[in-house]
């Protein structure tokens, strides 16, 4: 094989095979044109650096970006990036610690389990940052490659127009919904509602033994309570879809705000019910707590049902007027 | 200095690039007469683009190519296509139309600067 055939293999590897065969037969012709009737090595060597570098060449005929993601979506890509990863990596964090606390058995020390969800936390936002980064980059790279050209894009994936100012929170501080606020109520969510699912593991007496916590009793009777799942669910959902529209819109409106106050008032009316379910404490618990604080089992039923009612009442109610509050600033 | 000047000077030419291959193609050429042609015009181009661009070309449909086997050597064969005529007509008024602007404004610069 001599050098001309070599940089055209060079070139037509890297092309499309049913194009292969003409653009080497044109190259070749090229070539010749150019060298003297009687050429030798050097004449060859002169002619092809020329041409260039078969890379380039090739890239030249294959009118394929050589990047992986142009000025189009470029923005686009970016923003989605820095939305998208911080979510995943909460949602992640969150479902680890619940999973971790569904297996816990209350047979390790604190200090073990707080090192172990240490690391096991790092991990996991480490793993599922990569994986969003890899697939976000995929799908963009697929888009940049099957899209053709044009100005860049806004987030809504459509030309910019002035009416996307409009969309841009210039807003007071005390207005806007901050990030971690979000992922906030969504770690909040995620804590009581995993509370709620395993409160026969989680949610009882605890007696400290030598550095390790024991699980005495369970404070509620695990039927009882799960006979309410179907509107704890919807309660759920209500609240993750409320966070979800913070985090779109990142400042307060009326409507969320009144979204809020419905959604406080279904979760009050809800955890009323269910602690007023004359069968939902356990009565190892009640006992358990009536000796402790040596008052009668009705005194202690009454007491406990009573705080938490009266607690949840003042949260929900603080968080449907500061809502509000936050909607009416300008 | 000197490779900025470079890489500023590669930008302004490869826009005319199209224009100057395309005023060449009214009659056939193949790739390597192409290229004197427009040596002799004094239009230095980069052998690795302009190979590429013809094939850009004839995808879209401005020029159409033949393959003349008849000599010792094959050679491919472009040429304007009535549609790619249309579309160097246009865009030959439209450099003529910008160079003239462009020619005025760095004229207006020179006035300016012998004053």
């Amino acid at each position: 094989m001599n050098l001309i055939d070599i940089y055209i293999q060079e070139v037509t590897r890297r092309l499309p095979e049913k194009s292969r065969e003409d653009i080497a037969l044109e190259l070749r012709s090229t070539i010749e044109d150019m060298l003297p009737d009687k050429y030798n090595e050097q004449d060859v060597k002169a002619v092809l650096e020329k041409l260039g570098s078969p890379v380039a060449l090739a890239s030249g005929y294959l009118e394929r970006p050589m990047h992986l993601i142009g000025p189009r979506y470029f923005d686009v890509y970016v923003t989605l990036l820095k939305m998208i990863l911080p979510i995943a990596a909460v949602v992640s964090l969150i479902s680890m610690i619940a999973e971790y606390f569904i297996g816990y058995g209350g047979e390790e020390s604190v200090i073990n389990v707080v090192l172990g969800l240490l690391g096991k936390g790092l991990v996991t936002i480490i793993e599922v940052g990569i994986q969003v980064f890899f697939w976000l980059t995929v799908v963009f790279a697929v888009i940049e490659r099957t899209e053709k050209g044009g100005d860049p894009l806004t987030v809504s994936l459509k030309k910019w127009t002035p009416d996307d100012l409009k969309n841009i929170p210039s807003m007071p501080k005390k207005k806007m919904i901050s990030k971690c606020e979000v992922f906030g109520s969504l770690m909040w969510t995620a804590i009581w509602a995993t509370l709620y699912f395993y409160a026969n593991h989680l949610v009882g007496v605890y007696e400290g033994n030598g550095g390790r916590l024991e699980f005495v009793t369970p404070a509620f009777n695990q039927e009882v309570l799960l006979q309410y799942w179907p509107i704890v669910v919807m309660v759920i959902v209500f609240e993750i879809a409320l966070s979800l529209y913070k985090l779109i819109k990142r400042q307060w409106t009326k409507r969320m705000a009144l979204g809020n106050s419905v959604l406080q008032l279904i979760g009050t009316i809800v955890f009323m019910v269910i602690l007023l379910d004359s069968n939902l404490l356990n009565n190892d618990y009640i006992t358990y707590m009536s000796e402790l604080f040596t008052i009668t089992t009705l005194q202690f039923k009454s007491w406990m049902v009573g705080g938490a009612i009266f607690i949840i009442m003042i949260f929900g109610a603080i968080s449907a007027f500061e809502g509000f509050r936050k909607a009416r600033i300008r | 200095m000197s490779q900025l000047l470079n890489s500023l000077t590669t930008e302004l030419r490869r826009g005319t690039l199209t224009l100057a291959v395309l005023s060449q193609l009214r009659t056939p050429q193949y790739g390597y007469s192409l290229v004197q042609l427009l040596e002799v015009s004094g239009i230095d181009i980069d052998q690795s683009t302009l190979y590429p661009l013809l094939r850009r070309l004839e995808k879209q449909e401005l020029v159409s190519s033949s393959w003349d086997t008849s000599e010792s050597r094959p050679r491919k064969y472009y040429v304007l296509s009535e549609y790619g005529l249309e579309v160097f007509l246009q865009l030959k008024k439209e450099w003529i139309q910008n160079s003239k602007e462009l020619f005025n404004l760095l004229k207006g610069e020179e006035d300016d600067e012998s004053n």
